[in-house]
Order: structure tokens, then sequence, then C-alpha cells
């Protein structure tokens, strides 16, 4: 059993009279992939979102109840956000690199926090960011072409290259092979294997194969409340739950 | 009721064939009725341009007289090998009236009068500056071209009818037996008019330029520029970027746009009681010009400027957030760039629109009748379009293809305005697409 990275205790997220998330206690293990699964709507995206406090941009969004990450409250007005989306970085479900260079787009997260003094470090940064990302071998030759001219797979690698780069301890991912074509969806699952060696991963999926594939912890949302949680083994092969049957088995969602 | 009973059982008795066919027709009516309304808006753009074109391009020439002029020192009242300064103070009066009564001799002082008539009120310092631009024609004699009058102009361009009775014409019948005999002599010439855009207003058309108007709408867009593109610029950013949403700051959204649709001359008077009357700021200058202006065209930046920070996808935004930047960081470092071409096109276009602006001048009196070209924006001055209104109301027949030369100059600024927005916007689209 591995340490408890992320703990949410008695979270409830609201978009203006709408509630979006029911008292969601949930814990998430260090370097380990935890899946979230459940029909659209259901709050997977809210949840993840709170982790980096993501939804302060939405007006109307308001969270009450605890999210610590090593024990230490991010809810809390004293915690700088900047701060917290450096350890906690973040992948969407639509590819969004900058319109920039493939090098900018790598750099620019350890430019804004000062990390990567020299032109020589920022190489190595973005190098090394590639590489994590399995990206280096294809984009090498042309770091300064825009990014938004790679693949659509290609381009969300770079998107997770680009969370990587400022070596963050928590990366989420929002369904982030939804808008992939298979191969590419194979290489992003690949690279979530080699990653969670060294990061705490969220993954939001609509594919309950790929929260076999790829997590060892899985949690069940519906309608704002998480129905289940456990390993993700147990979860797909005998759930204590009825409606998380139903789910997986594909009778509704 | 059996109206529509009838066109239901029409219907389902037509065949698909019938269907297809009918619906073929339909696009081909629409079509034809989209090429119409293009063609005809076409057509009166065309009926515009030709008109104005036909009546405005002789403007561009003028016509000269070409005459002897000996500089003699002793009429001159300076001594030979005079220096420039010396040249500067002598007058010229004398040396001008022999020089124009030498181009038809006679001795009757009335006619005389009507010979000197022939030539521009300026000819005394078109001599004046051959010689001084270069000295050296002090004791010889040289061959100038000196600007006709307005009325012999009119008439070489055959916009003077010359089979008036002659108490109906303004030029008379000796007056035209002198333009004949230049003709034949080949004296009459037309060349570049330079005075057209270099020379400030006058009462006399020959002389009459749009220097002055140039100039004058060229500070006054200046102040306009640099006083509403930043305050527009920063007010979008506020607002699309940083505003909570509440009902102040809807209320702010609606007025930006009611201001936009109020009309130009609104400003006007708003400027003319509190910039003129209460600040006190002189009249007739670009200085007011260009803050009436900047008034005018705040509402129209910040409409387009919000637009195209509105349409840069959220999704850059969380980028940015989501590796750590802050907000300021994130509107700063990727959503301004990428709306700045959007936001620059939106301001040369209403900078375009404020070019074109009259009314509001008018109130703020930059009808005045000024001769001088401002050096400063505080000087009086007039404005482009102004001075077409100007123009167009005047009685001398020269100022008629002025005016149509003066819309042509501003129609053509417009249009390379335009262009330029269009330019930037394109360009800047298709570099990451
Ligand atoms: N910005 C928002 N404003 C209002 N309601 C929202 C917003 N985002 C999400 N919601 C609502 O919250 C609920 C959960 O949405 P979300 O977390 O996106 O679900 P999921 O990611 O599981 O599909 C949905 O009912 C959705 O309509
Ligand atoms: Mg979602």
């Amino acid at each position: 059993m591995s340490d408890i990275k992320i703990k949410s205790k008695n979270l409830n997220v609201y978009y203006g009279n709408k509630q979006a998330l029911f008292d969601v206690n949930l814990d998430l293990n260090e370097k380990e992939v935890t899946a979230l699964i459940g029909p659209s709507g259901c709050g997977k995206s809210t949840f993840i979102r709170c982790i980096n406090r993501m939804n302060d941009v939405i007006d109307i969004c308001k969270v009450t109840g605890n999210i610590e990450i090593d024990g230490i409250e991010i809810n809390s007005k004293e915690l700088d956000v900047v701060s917290l989306r450096e350890r906690v970085g973040m992948v969407f479900q639509k590819p969004n690199p900058f319109p920039k260079s493939i090098y900018d787009n790598i750099s620019y997260g350890p430019k804004i926090h000062g990390k990567g003094e020299s032109k020589n470090e920022l190489d190595e940064i973005v190098e090394n960011s590639l590489r994590k990302a399995a990206l280096w071998e294809e984009v090498k030759d042309r770091l300064n072409e825009p990014g938004t001219g790679l693949s659509g797979g290609q381009q969300q690698r770079l998107c997770i290259a680009r969370a990587i780069s400022v070596n963050p301890e928590v990366i989420l991912m929002d369904e982030p092979c939804s808008a992939l074509d298979p191969i590419a969806t194979a290489k992003i699952e690949e690279l979530i294997d080699e990653l969670k060696k060294t990061y705490t991963i969220v993954i939001v999926t609509h594919s309950m194969a790929q929260a076999v594939r790829v997590s060892q912890k899985t949690g069940f949302f519906h309608l704002g409340k998480l129905i289940e949680v456990g390993k993700t083994e147990k979860i797909f092969k005998n759930p204590d739950n009825k409606m998380t049957q139903d789910y997986i088995t594909g009778r509704f969602g | 009721m059996w109206l529509k009973e009838l066109l239901k059982n029409i219907e389902k008795n037509m065949t698909k064939e019938k269907r297809l066919k009918k619906r073929h027709n339909a696009e081909k009516r629409f079509r034809f009725y989209g090429l119409a309304s293009i063609f005809l808006a076409l057509l009166f753009v065309l009926i515009l341009v030709q008109n104005i074109f036909s009546k405005g391009s002789s403007a561009f020439m003028k016509t000269a007289i070409n005459v002897e002029v000996f500089y003699d020192p002793e009429l001159l009242g300076v001594k030979n090998g005079a220096t420039k300064d010396e040249i500067l103070e002598a007058d010229f009066f004398d040396i001008t009236i022999e020089t124009l009564l030498k181009t038809f001799p006679t001795n009757n002082l009335d006619e005389e009068n009507q010979l000197i008539d022939l030539f521009t009120t300026d000819a005394e310092l078109e001599i004046k500056n051959a010689l001084i631009n270069n000295s050296n024609l002090l004791g010889k004699t040289v061959s100038l071209e000196i600007t006709s009058s307005d009325d012999i102009d009119q008439l070489h361009k055959g916009n003077y009818p010359r089979d008036l009775p002659e108490e109906r014409r303004r030029i008379s019948n000796f007056q035209l037996s002198i333009y004949d005999n230049f003709l034949e002599n080949k004296k009459i010439i037309k060349n570049f008019n330079n005075y057209f855009f270099k020379n400030g207003d006058s009462r006399d058309p020959e002389i009459a330029g749009i220097g002055g108007a140039l100039v004058g709408s060229f500070y006054s867009i200046l102040i306009c520029l640099l006083l509403s593109f930043p305050i527009a610029v920063l007010a979008s950013i506020y607002l699309e970027e940083f505003a909570p949403k509440n009902k102040i700051t809807d209320f702010i959204e609606i007025n930006i746009n009611n201001l936009a649709a109020v009309p130009s001359i609104v400003y006007g008077l708003l400027a003319l009681q509190i910039l003129l009357a209460t600040i006190q700021l002189p009249r007739s200058t670009p200085l007011v010009a260009g803050i009436t202006l900047a008034l005018m065209t705040l509402p129209r930046i910040i409409i387009p400027c919000r637009a195209s920070l509105k349409a840069v996808p959220p999704s850059i935004r969380e980028g940015a957030l989501a590796v750590g930047a802050s907000k300021f960081q994130s509107v700063f470092h990727h959503v301004v760039p990428l709306a700045l071409p959007g936001t620059l096109s939106g301001t040369i276009i209403g900078l375009a629109q404020a070019l074109g602006e009259t009314a509001p001048l008018i109130l703020i009196g930059m009808v005045a009748f000024v001769v001088d070209i401002p050096s400063t924006p505080i000087d009086p001055s007039s404005s482009l379009p102004v001075q077409v209104y100007l123009w167009s109301e005047s009685a001398e027949r020269g100022f008629v293809e002025k005016t149509s030369a003066t819309i042509m100059m501003l129609l053509s600024f417009l249009i390379v305005m335009n262009f330029l927005a269009v330019y930037l916007r394109q360009k800047f689209e298709k570099r990451w697409n």
C-alpha cells in the first residue's frame, strides 16, 4: 500500500445554485494512476479541477470541504494558486498547445517560474520534458516550428511535456485520449505507464478498457456522488455496488 | 383552411423529380438574386467613383502661362550680385507688373488690369521665389511659368462656357482674345499642381490647397490614436478578462454599445461645452479635434478589441494557468498577443471613421477659414472632410474640381487604412494554421 498523496474530505462543489459534487471523499495514492469513470456530467472533470483549483476561474463555482496534498489544505486562502499549479499539472481533453513554437510551448512554464536561468538550462529542460513525453525523437529537428502544426496525438504529448516541464508532483488528465485515434491513444497509455514511476496521476476516462489498462485504482462517479472506489481489478471484476456493475457492463452511461 | 389542404395535396402529388426540380429552381433563383445585388452594389460604387474621378482628376494639373522675366537689378533696387537676404528684402511689385504687361502690349489702363487678372494673385511671389531659388538669374532674362488665374484655368480645362454673352461671363471678350493669342503662341501649358498639396486654403482657387487640411487631419488623427488606443485596449482587457461579471459591468457593456451608436455631432456638442467653453482650449485646433474624435472613437475600438479578446479560445487561458501562470501572465503573455491583430485592425477602422468625421469638427470651429498650415496641434487648422464641406459651399468654379480631388484623397487614405486592417488580420491568421 502506497502513501496517500491527495485526500479529499466532504468535497462539495456548486455551480451557482446547482450542486455538481456531493460529499466526495476520495484518497489518491502517490505514484499511482487513479482512473475516474462515470457517465457524462457526473462531475469527474469538476472533481479533478478542484485538485489544481482550476475552478477558481469560473465565477459561479463555489467549493466547500477539504482537499489536502501531502497533508496540506489547498483550499485555504493563504495558499498561492500559482505555486499549487506548479505542483499539480494538468492535461486537457482537447490538446491546447500555445500557438507558439514547440520550444516555446515547453519553455514557457519554467521561464515564468524562474527555472532555467540560462539558455543551456532551458534547452535541457525542454529536451528532458520532451523525452519524458516520448516526443523528443519526433520533434527534435523542428523545435522552432509551431506546436499547433503537430498531429493530434503529438499535440497531446506536447501538452504532457508542457505539464512535465515545471516538474510537478501530480498530473491531472481530463480525458486526454478522447480526441485521439487508437494508435495515438496507445502511445499515450504507454507514456502514462512510464510517468507513474515519477508522478501521481489522475486520469478521467470514458473508456473502461483504458481504465483497466492504465490505472491501479478506480473511482466511479454518478450524479455528483462518488459511488464506489477501490483497486481497479476489484472494481471491474466484482464491484460492491449494483450501479457500478451496471455501468461497467454498459447497461447505462 | 381549404387552401392549406390543397397545398398539402399538391405537395403529396408532386413526384420526387418535380420536387428536385423545384429545389434546383429555388437555388438558381437565389443565386441570381445574390449576383444581381452584388452587381447593383458594384454599379453604384462605380458611378460614385467615376463621378468623383471625372470631376476631380483635373485638379491635379494647373494651367500656367509662359512669360519672360528680366530680373532687372535697378527695378528691384538691389546691386548686381546681391545676396539672398537682400533679394528677400527687395520689392517685386514693379517687376511683376512689367513682366505681365509685356506679354500683351496695350495702352489702355483698363485693358492692362484685365491682362493682369489673367494671372494668379500670387504671380509676384512666384517671380520672387524663382530668383530666391537661383540668385544667378539676377540681371538675366529667363522664361518662367506663371500660374494662371482660376478663370483661365477653368477655361483651359474646358469647364468654362465661352459662348455665354459677355456680361454673364467672368472673362471679358478682351481677355478671351488674349487667351486665344497665348494659346496660338503655345504660351499656355499645363503642369503638375503642387499647390494643391502644399498650400493652405485660399480665396483664390488656383492657389488653394489641402496642405493645411492634411496636416490638420494628421495631427487630429494622431492625437485621437494616442488617446483612444491605450485607453480602449486597457478598458477592453480589464472588462473582458478581469472585471467580475455583475450588474455594473453589464451596465457598462450596454452603455459602451450605446455610445458607439451616438451620432457624432453629439460629441461635437459635448466638446463645444466642455473643451471649448469650460476648459477653454483653443478653438479650431487639431488638439480639440483629436480629443473629440478620441471620445467618439473609444467605444468603436473597445467593441472590436473585446471581440478579438473573446475570440481567443479559453483553452489557451487554461493551458497557461495549468502550468502555473498567474491570471495576469496568462492574459498578457498569451491572450493579448493573440488578440492584437484583431485589436489593431479594429483600431485602424475606428481611426478611418474618425478621419472622415465632419460634423463634430464643424461644431468645434474647424470650419474657420485658415490660410496658414498649422505647425503645431494648437494652431487653428482645417481637416480633410471639413475642407470638402467648405469648398463644396464655395461659389467659384475652381473649387468644384478641388472638392472632388479632396474627396479622392480622403477616399484613398480610407482605402489604404482598410486594406492595412484586413492585411494585419489575415497575415496573423495564416501564421499558425
Ligand atoms: N462552468 C460550468 N457552469 C455551470 N455548470 C457546469 C460547469 N461545468 C460543469 N457544470 C455542470 O456540472 C456537472 C458536472 O460536470 P463535469 O464535471 O464537466 O462532468 P463530467 O466531466 O463528468 O462529464 C454537469 O451537470 C455540468 O452541467
Ligand atoms: Mg468532463
